[in-house]
């Protein structure tokens, strides 16, 4: 099979109904508006939509389950096939591999769920007015990290196979040469959906926001209105392709070593507390910028890429309603020299 | 083999110290012998209430047996000053950085601690004085709030009052009693009307935040270059394993880049003392 092909709509759904028939398949599917992910049964598979931008719950649910037990650990029998994650989804795996697959110590569960994971990503066609991919280096399509990309065109799908993985998923769809009017098509959407992000985003000023960024950790630096809103509900960091934050819980016995681990949230005021009482970062504002410092300086220092990949989850989701771009905006970039 | 990086060697507590009002150090008799370099922690487990960080007090030369010292602060220090001997503990480490021995050759040691900070400072004292010729002096400036929060008093008194030539111990406390007989004032005053080499000196320094920030700011007085002051940093702390992030300073994980710092590397953080 061809790195890139084309499949007829029929095709790729008679293809995946068979797919979801044989073994656990989670397509993205339309509720109330917004894209959630669903096991699919074969009688499902037509509702699982390929245009819309990314999904509401972020990728690393299925990796990184919110709750899970790390001793005994966890071991990961099923394979999982996942169509819908966007581009700016891809991206935050780039930082979920390097923290619990990458270095000295592996995450118990997460390298064997991982490759037992097949990732169909779609690309964006139509972006929310949250998405700001394209002001922190992610584009609305991808360009790596998938198994299968699919870009929906008005009749069916262009196929790019990814890996190995995403070639054996495939095997046995129907398809044929992609053709270069095709592939026509494809450029033209993805240079229509990026320039879409682009106007979304044309009030704010979200330049060099890594270089800006630095050292700016002053609590009166981000005490602005919009910040103050911050209920500290945590959605930001639970919705982030790249929040990986976690606590670990003793639930053994006086007999047994046992521990769940769960996410945490940064914005949470008992996050950094120690025994004692002490904290770094006593007040709102410390938590706050901790956590764009985290996604937009540390995070490059970390794992040399920006943790966050303009999904706009954490504006989407604000109880506060919070837009992140306007706090950037002005407390980033307009008050440091270019 | 088990590569669950949270699994760990279970412990038989041999003995609880009593060290003073607030503090225990707990002897434990690992199931296999668990090595570990002076300056890295162990995250310590009480099966079915919690974990913490704790970096071992005892001897790194001794493989069978451990020593922690705990001050009672929250609910898992808590529990561990009740523990008994015959309950079972789990440990697992070690993590983080040792103290860099290789840059302390042929260096006048200056070891600086105050509280239960001298936990960390006794593991690498018995260190070095076991390779005492490597180095040219060791003192060990030491202090409590009163002479009865002094832990250690059995050693701090007695044993190591001989121990070594090249070892001189100034110990003080904040407010003495009737009976006391040496220094009166706070640890940094120990350092008070001394003749340095600080271009050949080196200090390790681990107690209260407050304590070290002073005692940073006295060392930097008298000569000693930045890069020179070791510093021990707490923070929340869960993995251990640099995953959890709770332990961020700026850019530095405490777990996996520390726990140790030179005030060089601390310098341009915001408040590192909390």
């Amino acid at each position: 099979m061809a790195a890139i092909s084309y499949t007829s709509g029929n095709n790729w759904e008679f293809f995946l109904s068979r797919k979801a028939d044989a073994g656990a398949v989670y397509g993205a599917v339309d509720c109330g508006g917004k894209l959630v992910y669903e096991r699919l049964t074969p009688s499902r598979v037509p509702s699982v939509v390929y245009t819309k931008a990314r999904p509401v719950t972020p990728l690393k649910l299925f990796l990184f389950p919110f709750k899970e037990s790390v001793l005994p650990a966890v071991s990961p029998t099923e394979n999982a096939v996942v169509i819908g994650p966007a581009s700016c989804d891809l991206a935050g795996l780039s930082i979920l591999d390097r923290v619990f697959a990458g270095g000295e110590f592996k995450d118990p569960s997460y390298p064997e769920r991982r490759a037992r994971l097949t990732i169909v990503s779609v690309d964006c066609q139509q972006p929310y007015q949250t998405c700001f991919c394209e002001s922190v280096g992610v584009r609305p399509y991808a360009e790596r990290l998938f198994d299968v990309n699919l870009t929906a065109l008005a009749d069916g799908f262009l196929v790019e196979v990814g890996s190995e993985k995403g070639a054996q998923f495939l095997e046995g769809l129907q398809t044929e040469e992609a053709g270069g009017d095709r592939l026509a098509q494809r450029a033209a959407l993805r240079e229509k959906a990026a320039r879409a992000v682009r106007e979304i985003n044309s009030q704010f000023d979200l330049a060099d926001i890594p270089e800006r960024i630095r050292g700016i950790e002053m609590a009166e630096r981000w005490q602005t209105e919009d910040v103050s809103r911050c209920v500290q509900c945590g959605s930001c960091n639970f919705n982030c392709p790249t929040c990986v934050c976690f606590l670990l819980e003793d639930t053994g016995t006086p007999e047994r070593f046992e521990k769940m681990r769960l996410w945490d949230a940064c914005l949470f005021p008992g996050y950094a507390r120690m025994a004692g009482g002490a904290t770094p970062r006593r007040t709102l504002f410390e938590r706050y910028a901790h956590r764009l410092l985290c996604k937009y300086s540390y995070m490059v220092d970390n794992f040399g890429t920006v943790g966050c990949t303009g999904c706009g989850r954490c504006i989407a989701g604000c109880i506060g309603r919070i837009d992140k771009r306007k706090v950037l905006s002005e407390v980033v970039v307009s008050r440091t020299p270019a | 083999m088990n590569d669950n990086p949270y699994q760990p060697v279970r412990c038989v507590v041999e003995d609880l110290i009593r060290e003073s009002p607030t503090i225990a150090t707990v002897r434990l008799k690992p199931d296999v012998p668990f090595p570990f370099q002076a300056g890295q922690f162990v995250m310590m487990t009480v099966p079915g209430v919690g974990e913490a960080p704790f970096t071992p007090s005892s001897s790194p030369s001794v493989r069978e047996r451990l020593e922690v010292t705990v001050m009672r602060a929250g609910r898992v220090t808590a529990r561990i000053h009740r523990l008994a001997p015959g309950d079972i503990v789990g440990i697992r480490g070690p993590y983080g950085k040792p103290y860099p021995l290789e840059r302390f050759r042929d260096a006048h040691i200056f070891l600086v601690g105050g509280g239960v900070g001298l936990a960390p400072l006794r593991s690498l004292f018995l260190r070095l004085v076991e390779t005492a010729d490597a180095y040219q002096s060791i003192t060990f400036c030491l202090g409590a709030r009163t002479p009865q929060d002094i832990i250690y008093k059995d050693q701090v008194f007695r044993q190591w009052q001989q121990i070594c030539e090249k070892v001189c111990l100034r110990i003080t406390v904040d407010r003495k009693d009737d009976g006391w007989k040496y220094q009166e004032g706070v640890v940094t005053t120990t350092l008070d009307h001394i003749q340095v080499d600080a271009a050949h000196s080196v200090a390790v320094v681990c107690g209260p935040p407050v304590m070290m920030k002073f005692t940073t700011l006295k060392l930097l007085d008298i000569g000693f270059s930045p890069g020179n002051i070791y510093l021990s940093m707490e923070r929340k702390m869960y993995c251990g394993v640099g995953q959890c992030r709770h332990c961020l300073i700026g850019t530095k994980c405490v777990c996996q880049d520390g726990p140790v710092f030179t005030f060089e590397e601390l310098r341009d953080t915001r408040n590192p003392f909390i």
